[in-house]
Order: C-alpha cells, then structure tokens, then sequence
C-alpha cells in the first residue's frame, strides 16, 4: 500500500518461491503459494532466486551479481514495453521458504539501482530474519553492504518473542505520501502499549544477552561442523548461512544437484524420533532450516551435528525407499514454511 | 506513576517514529492514557475519564481473571498452531458452543482484517466465484483486499476507487437511508436492492462469491439492519452461488445483550455461512477468528495448499479467549448489557423528546447510536455539533466518539461492565451540553424544567424494579442523582459563542 501510493504504480517485482503472507494481496506476490492456487497476476513479475547453489548462475559464475540484477532489469524493460509501471521490487532479505537462500553481496544494491530508476521502490521483507539473527549485524539485508539501505522495510515474527507483532518501518518521505491521501490509517491492536513493553523487552534480551554476538559464535561453530558433514556425506550438496539462520542442501547426485526430497523428509522424521526438531523448505522440501531460538549454544549444535551425522551415517538416502511409508508421504505437506 | 516522557515529548517522538496517517482522538488536544480499569482511562494527570467508546475491552480494562490467565501460560509455552495443544481444541470448542451448529469450523488469526480476508478468501474458493456485495458505508479491514469492500475507505480515494469486482448495496438505514422507519417492509425492500444487484452482475456474465455485512454497521454510523433483512439477501446470494458473510468484528460476544452474536437480532432462522470475529475476543490481546461450515472448511482445504498463521491460535491467546468467555459469563455481562442498554436508550429517548438536536436514538444492549441532527424534518446530520459535543464531553472526562458518513452520530459501544450510573452520568452530562449548545445557536430546547427538578421527578416515581425484566429502567437512587448534578451547576460558558468545527 504505501509502494503504490509513493511510486503511483501497481506493478511489483518478487523473486520465484517467494513467500510473504496469506491475505489475499500477498498470496498474490507469493510464487510459492500462487503456482499451485489462483496462478500470476499480470501486475506481478517473476525474478529469479539470486541462489548460486541451485540458481541460473552458480558459484562458478564469474559475476553472479550482475547476472542476477540484470534479470530484474530485463523485466522491468519488458514490463515498460507493455506499458506497466513497476511500483516495488519485494524480497525477503535471506529467502526462506525458497530454500535458506543467501543473495551475494552487491545484488540488493544493483537491483535498487534498477527498480528506483523506474521510479519504483525496494521493500525489504526482514519478517523471518530479523532482529540480530544473522549474528553480524541486525539485519539480514546489512550483509549485502552498507551502501545498501532498502525504502521499506518489514518485521514480524520474532519481534515480540511470539507475541502478535509486526511493523513496517519507512522513510519519511513515503510516510508522508501516504498520509496524503488524508485517509487515516488504524490498526486495532497495532501499537498497543502490552506490544511495546514486549518489544521493548525483547530488545533488552537481545542486547544483555549478547544474543548477536552468540549467534555468530554459534553459527559459525554449526557450519564448521556441517562442512565437515558435507566432506563425509555425498548427500550434503551444501552448507549456507549466516548467524543463525542455516541451510543444508540435500542432494541425490552431485552433477545434477537433484534435491533428495524423500530423503530430507525422512531424516526429519527420524531426528524428531531423536528429540531434535528440525524442519525442511526450498522448492524441492530438501534443504534442512536451521533458525533455533537465539540461545542455541555449542553443544545444542554439536548435538544435532552427532544425531545427523549417525543417521546419514546409518542409510539415511541410500535405502530411503523401504523405510518410506505412505504416512509420512501424507504429512509431507504439513512441513512448510514456518 | 513514573513517566519515562513527558506528554510534549511523547508527542514529538510521535510525530518523529509513527506514520502521520496514524491519528490521535482529539487531534487538538490529545489524550496521554496510561493506566485503565473496567471501564475507566486514567491520563498523565491521573485524571479519571468515562469510556464509551472501547468495546476492544470488552469485560473491562486490566480485568484481573484475563491477565492471570495470560501471565500464567506465557510463563508456561507461546508456540504455533503447527503443535497439538489444548487451549486451541478447548478454546474452539467453547466458541463454537456459542453458534449455531453448522459454524463448527474455526480459523485463528490476530487481527479482524486478517479474519475479514481469510472469510473472502474462503469464499471466492467455495464455487471460484469472484464478485462481492458490500454495504455503503461499509468498513471491514485495512488490508488492500479489504480496502477493496469497504466503501467507508474506498470513497475517500477518489471516485473512481471502486473496482469492478466489487458492489454496493444500499445500507439498511431506516432512519437515514433510502427506506425508512414509514415504508411498509424496509427489510424486504433493502433485501431487493441486493437482488437487483445480483441479476444486473449476472446479465454481465459476473459470478456472485459472497455478501458481506456487518452486522450492525458501526463505522456506517450504528445501523441496526430490519429484521428479516438478512434472511432474505442470504437467500437471493445462496440463489447466485454465493455466501453470506457476517462480519461481527465489532459486535460479537455478548454486546447486543440479548443474544451471543448480533446476527442473531435478525432472527433464530437466520444462519450465515461464514463469521468473521475480533476486537472483543482478547479483551485487547491481538487476536481474531473466522468460523464457517465444514463443507466451506473442506473446499477450502481441497486445494491442498496450507492455511498456516504464524501467530493465529496460540496457547496464550486461546488461554485469553477462554478467560474472556469465562468472565461473560461469570459476571453476567450479557444481562448487564440489556438492562444498562435498556436504560440507556430510555434516557436517551427523552433527550430525543427535549433536544431538537437530536434526531435519532437506535440501539441495541450496549451498541447505541446517537444521530445529531440541524433539521429534523430533513435530518441534516448535525457534524459540527457532534464533534463540539465530544470535545465538550472530553472536558467533562467522558470518552465518547462519533461516526457515520458525516460523522454526526455518537456511538456508544463502552466496555460491557459499564454500569446504570455511568449511563445516568453521560446522558445528565450530554442533556446539560445539548440545551449549552441549542441555546448559543438559538434552537429551542423542549421542556425547558431544569434538569435538578427532572431528576427529583425520576427519584420519587422510580421504585425499585427487578433488575431482570427487559424492558424496566433500572433504579437510580437519589444520592447519586443529586451527585452527578454537581456537574452542571456550572452557568453555561458559551452564551453567544459561535460553535466551530
């Protein structure tokens, strides 16, 4: 809403398997939810997901960066040469459901470049990632650089510790433009004094407990040891991630890169036999997402690390098909995004 | 009570971090609340204020029973609805317990637009139909599809923000809309507009997916629709391949006093297909509910796709809804609100009676609208009066807001542990600011007894009557009569004041 009042435009860019919300407007710049629903609009683009594991162009790419960009440019011209108007480029700062997919450094920025020449805006989706996660910095899309600096921004799920909060946090600028529609906006419950003191605790923990400092240590510790995984199982295609939101690329084949769906299915069935609860996403529901509470520690990561390591170890993926029964065929839907 | 701000400073720091499209109550001097119970606001100043306007806190504000509750299983678990638990089958079973039968199915989200969406969403799914009926004035959400239906907003983008989708039928107004309170069966008569609406969108080759209404218009200005109304438009809609969407969000859980659900007003043969609910559900906990049929729930659930909400049905929030359901039931707030109400519009009936400035009183238990009128042949509505009023109320430390199209209609809709002196109290207060303000603009006041002697009149002929009866006006003693006159033994300031906007 506030995109479209700001920019005047309707259209908005989104990459593949994307996943923003459940109302009406947002399954509508969902691929992820869309495909299988009610199909594109013609306002809504589609881009490529920046992912140089499994992407269009990978980490042998000699600039993937601008490969990437240069699709969102590609559409935008197409779209112009329609007649249609780009209003915002929308993307979660770290792709979840599309896979745990970490954009490289640079893409945010080329794609701003882009998108605000058409007069268009950039809304960062920070709602799974926020908040100190990325153990760096507080925000996810800070990794692409600081030159980058998104016009919207927007945050949820971890922000009131499970409390129902969210927020969109922009310029000015924009803020005003919307208010000058003089059309008031109200929100019910938004901004109520309970959410703040919730907010405002959350923050407090955050910064006490040293809960960014502790995600990178902690982070950094869990891939170490995934990499090592990786080195021992030929069924690890990838270890990706930053602080504490990490992903684990289950392959069936090295070459192809095909996703070893049932066999991620299975491994989180068996680690939950294990006490270890444990969730999958990406298109292909291979890859293993890692976003624990903040106060994951060491030995929660060595723990899972050990249970993984002594499942694959124990034919998780070669003999996959006799312990696969219709039961968890069924309940394969259920694990989604989160 | 140690600030961290001063009211200045809470302002600025306002006007620096919070959208401008985000407003305050009484933008000229605006109200820094910190503290509230039942149904008291206390302000910076620790200045005590009447409210009657947050139906939001619904059993009270602070009510003890619902924070304990809360407290005690945040301290326990607040996870999402992906985990089996209790509170949500205890909590939907409880609130499906309340509707009629075939509304079995619950959905839990946080906010009534998510709840409003969700219910068009259900909708459009059931038969892939696309189009929906709406009222004027209507107002059902904030979200882009919900801005979409809800005239109330669309109408002040400009007027071509109607989309073609989208269609308004007539709100069922008898005092201000296009059949009134004189035609022989608005109900039918309103019904038929809709009925209109279908054959024109058909003959266009458009597919009807639901109708939707409040089910008592607030925004729109406290529209209580005729009995019979919705029976018949459900009808013409489920004819279309559509359904009928009753959107509670303001209304539910016990307000209109003598049911559950204000649907119910229309009529124990209506049922709608879908209910959307919010506001009052958490006493202020975000937290919201869509309940439908269970075949609507399986086309729904046929795509296959997955309705998750991150949020929606927590344990926290159905261990609120669950203690709200308790308090309304405990401390009888459905009674409360038809005795209060029944008083309340008495009052406000012989306000009607004395005040040409008041030219409609509707309402039902502690849903009550005041409609502000400058000619009561024409009904203009009355819009700088009621704001005035309202600033003069604030004065007088009583909360109240108006609405409506020309936001001219006061509307009552206070926390439902509102009691029969604070009814006496607001309608003694407003009487005293209707004959200020009908005296500086020259309106002549009817029966022009001084309130002191009216109020005596009330005490000797009002014995003691059984709170239980519906219809009786419940009895004020004289002490606390002859307190609230404290209030306007005060000589009208105003005199030859001219009233501005």
């Amino acid at each position: 809403r506030l995109a479209r009042q700001y920019t005047k435009h309707e259209d908005v860019i989104v990459l593949d398997h994307a996943y923003h919300g459940h109302l009406t407007s947002l399954i509508d710049i969902s691929p992820y939810k869309f495909r299988n629903l009610e199909g594109q609009k013609e306002w809504v683009h589609v881009a490529p997901v920046p992912d140089t594991y499994r992407g269009l162009y990978r980490e042998d790419h000699e600039d993937s960066v601008t490969a990437y960009a240069n699709e969102v440019k590609n559409i935008i011209e197409q779209a112009h040469k329609r007649g249609r108007k780009i209003a915002a480029f929308f993307v979660e700062s770290l792709p979840s459901v599309g896979g745990q997919i970490i954009p490289p450094a640079g893409y945010f920025q080329k794609v701003a470049e882009h998108v605000r020449k058409a007069g268009g805006i950039f809304i960062a989706d920070e709602i799974q990632v926020g908040f100190g996660r990325v153990g760096k910095h507080f925000w996810a899309f800070q990794l692409q650089g600081e030159d980058f600096v998104p016009d919207i921004v927007t945050m949820g799920k971890p922000i009131g510790n499970g409390h129902p909060i969210a927020c969109v946090a922009t310029t000015e600028e924009i803020a005003e433009a919307f208010a000058s529609t003089g059309v008031e906006y109200f929100n019910t419950f938004g901004g109520n004094p309970v959410s703040c003191a919730i907010g405002l605790a959350v923050l407090d923990v955050i910064e006490k407990e040293h809960l960014q400092a502790h995600a990178t240590e902690v982070g950094n510790f869990l891939m170490q040891l995934l990499k090592e995984q990786k080195i021992k199982h030929p069924i690890i295609g990838d270890v990706r991630g930053s602080g504490l939101f990490i992903g684990v690329d289950l392959i069936k084949d090295q070459a192809q890169r095909t996703p070893a769906t049932e066999a991620a299915e299975h491994l989180i069935t068996r680690l939950k036999e294990e006490y270890i609860l444990l969730s999958t996403d990406g298109p292909g529901r291979n890859v293993l997402k890692f976003k624990p509470p903040m106060c994951f520690n060491m030995e929660d990561a060595k723990f899972v690390v050990d249970t993984i390591d002594k499942l694959l170890t124990g034919n998780i993926g070669q003999n996959s098909s006799c312990e696969w029964s219709e039961d968890q065929a069924s309940s394969e839907m259920l694990l989604t995004s989160s | 009570m140690e600030e961290r701000y001063s009211k200045a400073e809470t302002l600025a720091l306002r006007r620096k971090h919070i959208g401008p499209s985000c407003k305050v109550f009484f933008a000229k001097d605006p109200l820094k609340i910190v503290r509230a119970q039942g149904q008291y606001m206390f302000d910076d100043k620790g200045e005590k204020y009447l409210d009657c306007i947050n139906n939001v806190a619904h059993v009270g504000h602070s009510h003890p029973h619902v924070i304990k509750a809360a407290t005690k299983q945040m301290e326990l678990l607040n996870t999402n609805s992906r985990f089996l638990h209790d509170n949500l089958v205890q909590y939907a079973q409880r609130l499906t317990a309340t509707l009629p039968e075939k509304l079995s199915v619950c959905y839990f989200v946080n906010s009534g637009s998510e709840a409003n969406d969700l219910a068009l969403r259900l909708a459009r799914q059931y038969h892939g139909h696309q189009d929906v009926i709406t009222l004027e004035n209507a107002y059902h959400g904030h979200v882009t599809s919900l801005i979409d239906i809800s005239p109330y907003k669309f109408n002040q983008l400009g007027k071509d923000s109607k989309k073609e989708f989208v269609h308004v039928a007539p709100s069922p107004d008898i005092y201000r809309g296009k059949y009134r309170e004189d035609h022989p069966d608005p109900a039918s008569a309103y019904a038929e507009e809709v009925k209109k609406i279908i054959e024109e969108a058909q003959k266009n080759g458009r597919k009807i997916a639901a109708f939707i209404a409040e089910s008592m218009q607030s925004c729109g200005g406290q529209v209580i629709p005729p009995v019979g109304y919705f029976q018949k438009v459900a009808e013409y809609v489920h004819a279309a391949g559509g359904l009928f969407i009753a959107d509670e969000v303001q209304v539910g859980f016990g307000r209109v006093g003598k049911h559950f659900w204000a649907f119910q007003l229309q009529g124990e043969d209506f049922v709608p297909d879908i209910v959307t609910m919010g506001k009052p559900i958490g006493n202020g906990h975000p937290m919201s509910c869509v309940v439908t049929t269970r075949e609507i729930a399986e086309s729904f659930g046929a795509s296959g796709m997955e309705y998750f909400n991150t949020f929606g049905g927590n344990p926290v929030s159905c261990a609120i809804g669950l203690a709200v359901l308790e308090v309304i039931e405990k401390e009888d707030l459905q009674g409360n609100a038809t005795r209060v109400g029944n008083y309340l519009l008495e009052l406000l009936a012989e306000q009607k009676e004395k005040h040409p400035l008041v030219g409609d009183i509707r309402g039902v238990g502690l849903f009550v609208g005041v409609d502000l009128v400058k000619d009561q042949q024409k009904r203009t509505p009355a819009t700088a009066e009621a704001l005035h009023l309202i600033y003069k109320l604030k004065e007088h430390h009583i909360l109240l807001s108006a609405d409506g199209p020309h936001r001219n209609i006061l509307k009552f809709k206070p926390p439902m542990c509102f009691t029969m002196e604070d009814a006496k109290h607001v309608v003694e207060t407003i009487d005293a600011l209707l004959t200020e303000m009908e005296e500086a603009t020259g309106m002549k006041t009817e029966n022009n007894v001084s309130t002191n002697a009216q109020c005596k009149r009330k005490t000797t002929e009002g014995s003691s009557q059984p709170e239980g009866a519906n219809e009786s006006i419940g009895h004020m003693n004289g002490a606390a009569c002859r307190q609230e006159n404290g209030l306007y033994s005060k000589k009208p300031s105003l005199s030859s004041k001219r009233i501005r906007t």
